[in-house]
């Protein structure tokens, strides 16, 4: 009962802003949310002092297409009306779990990113214990966290090649030449 | 090491990542003024393996073995977090019996688990005597282990639907005596860190986080416990068996290290408490139940708590035999943050041991040597220094 209730209060405090509300188990909560409303979503959350962030997830949602320039998906719209809705969710997308534990009930926010945009706010002035989960999530997913305080590498060697992010499914390790160091120019 | 930043100059002291104070690598930079510390920065990553990514390219079964290896101390704990989410997905029900031994193991870990780190704080305080007394008695319970699985370290018990392993009247017997002589010490061990003035002159008043502090820190675990947030897994949320063996959630209001050393230590004696009752109330029955190959697609998301706090994983199948997603998030990576941000105005001195404080595993978790050359810092990468260190050989 505790755990209904706490769920009914989550989704009070989410309302204004939430998406799809789903119970995948009855210990569970996940509520889609707009990118741009995620950081008001979590101060609501953080202000009504529902449980605390245990983890953030990322996801990766290859498309069948790489990324699609802003330009050639107005393009497309422009050229075919509405079955280019269906050309945009072919990109891949990126999806970031954030995940609140209550007692025994686990709240997630999902957001979703394309792979051409993958920028979101960082959560790390309101709940300090993120930077390093979003540390985690910019190295190994290529999300850009606008306004983390820190972006240093947390997890991999400081002579990691830029734009390669081994938690995307497109990555199946370095290249030859990578690992003999032959890509590190200091 | 020094770094210009306009006036006042800033003193950076690099410590790490071969650790004075962990036998584990880790990196950490310490703004000082004088001997106060103003900021503190953590880098991690010198035992990251990229296990997460391995998962996803070894079957369920193999992922088991895999992520039991995140951790040499609590093995079983990542173990079973990942076999209780299997089986969610799965929707199968595990044996009562297997259940009941997958806690039994859960327990044992946190008594050798909790009594390492009694022994490498104790060592951090400079009370060696503690550490080589801890460390002893820590091997009745490894022994025990060995007993039961064949293993000190990885046991290796857990299998997708249930147990390998089974509990006979010798071992428990044998369990039993062991744990009889760990309680009349661990009440030894209790009396040292609360009444050794000596010991007591490095804990007390030190790394204190307040209860506010710890709820905005999102603090997890022992170290939360230990000023007062009742966060426990067990007991929020039970898993395995604990439903059935409730736990008795210890916590302390010093909010300094020696709430952390007394919320640690009264956390053995729960433990052994426990392991008795497990052995005593034993559920009968089957040690495992059939789990199909391909595990059906879905998302489940898994709590356990491991000695050091909330254990997390999030586990996403595509209903094939190879999990699409694993996501581990340790114990550990939760309470960085809290050392990073309590450093700030306590005493150089004292941060091996509040280092020490907050039991960090850096295995849990996961290259750089800065050389000072004339006067400003600099950053080396393997590969610079790996060229300098063949020059140097020539």
């Amino acid at each position: 009962m505790e755990l209904l209730e706490a769920f009914n209060q989550a989704e009070q405090i989410l309302s204004p802003w939430s998406g799809v509300v789903t119970h995948p188990s009855t210990d569970r909560m996940d509520v889609t949310i707009p990118d741009k409303w995620l950081k008001a979503a979590v101060n609501a959350l953080r202000e009504a002092h529902w449980g605390y962030l245990s983890a953030i997830t990322g996801l990766d949602h290859p498309g069948s297409t790489g990324p699609i320039s802003e330009e050639q998906r107005w393009q497309r719209l422009a050229a075919d009306g509405e079955t280019s809705t269906e050309d945009v969710t072919k990109e891949g997308t990126l999806e970031v779990l954030y995940h609140f534990c209550s007692g025994a009930g686990v709240l997630t926010l999902r957001v979703s990113v394309r792979y051409s945009f993958p920028v979101l706010p960082s959560i790390c002035n309101l709940l300090p214990a993120a930077t390093l989960y979003e540390r985690e999530l910019i190295e190994m997913f290529g999300i850009k966290l606008v306004g983390t305080p820190n972006i240093d590498k947390l997890l991999l060697p400081d002579d990691w090649p830029d734009g390669v992010f081994p938690l995307r499914k497109s990555f199946h390790g370095l290249k030859e030449e990578a690992l003999k160091g032959q890509e590190v120019k200091k | 090491m020094t770094e210009e930043t306009g006036s006042p100059r800033k003193f950076i002291v690099p410590i790490g990542p071969q650790h004075p104070a962990l036998k584990e690598p880790g990196h950490f930079e310490f703004t000082v003024d004088g001997e106060i510390v103003t900021g503190a920065s953590v880098r991690l990553g010198y035992v990251h393996r990229g296990i997460e990514k391995g998962c996803e390219q070894r079957s369920w079964v193999q992922d088991i073995y895999l992520l039991e290896r995140i951790c040499g101390i609590c093995s079983h704990s990542h173990a079973t977090a990942f076999v209780l989410g299997v089986e969610k997905l799965a929707k199968v029900t595990v044996p009562p019996r297997a259940q009941a031994m997958r806690t039994l193991f859960l327990e044992l870990e946190r008594v050798h688990s909790h009594l390492l780190w009694l022994g490498v704080a104790a060592h951090e305080g400079g009370f060696d005597t503690l550490f080589m007394y801890s460390w002893r008695d820590r091997e009745t319970v490894m022994d025990i282990l060995e007993n039961l699985s064949g293993n000190r370290v990885n046991y290796s018990a857990n299998i997708l639907g249930g147990v390998k392993y089974d509990l006979d009247q010798k071992q428990a017997d044998e369990i039993r005596k062991g744990i009889d002589y760990l309680e009349e010490r661990t009440k030894y061990y209790l009396n040292v860190v609360t009444t050794d003035e000596t010991f007591l002159g490095r804990t007390r008043n030190i790394g204190t986080m307040s209860y506010d502090q710890a709820v905005a820190l999102d603090a997890i675990g022992p170290t939360a416990r230990a000023s007062g947030l009742a966060r426990d897994v067990r007991v929020d949320s039970p898993y395995a068996a604990y439903a059935d063996f409730p736990v008795n959630l210890v916590t302390e209001t010093q909010c300094d290290l020696v709430g952390r050393f007394v919320v640690r230590i009264r956390e053995l004696f729960e433990s052994y408490r426990l392991i008795r009752e497990i052995i005593e109330h034993m559920p009968g029955g089957e040690l495992t139940t059939r789990v199909p190959r391909r595990i059906p697609e879905g998302e489940a998301i898994s709590r356990v708590e491991a000695p050091r706090g909330e254990l997390f994983y999030f586990l996403k199948s595509n209903g094939s035999d190879k999990p699409e997603r694993v996501k581990v998030r340790t114990p550990s990576l939760c309470n960085w943050a809290s050392v990073t941000h309590l450093a700030i105005g306590h005493n150089l001195a004292d941060m091996p041991m509040m280092l020490a404080g907050i039991d960090p595993c850096f295995s849990c978790n996961d290259r750089s040597v800065t050389v000072r050359k004339g006067g400003e810092s600099q950053v080396w990468s393997w590969e610079e220094l790996r060229r300098y260190g063949i020059e140097y050989y020539k």
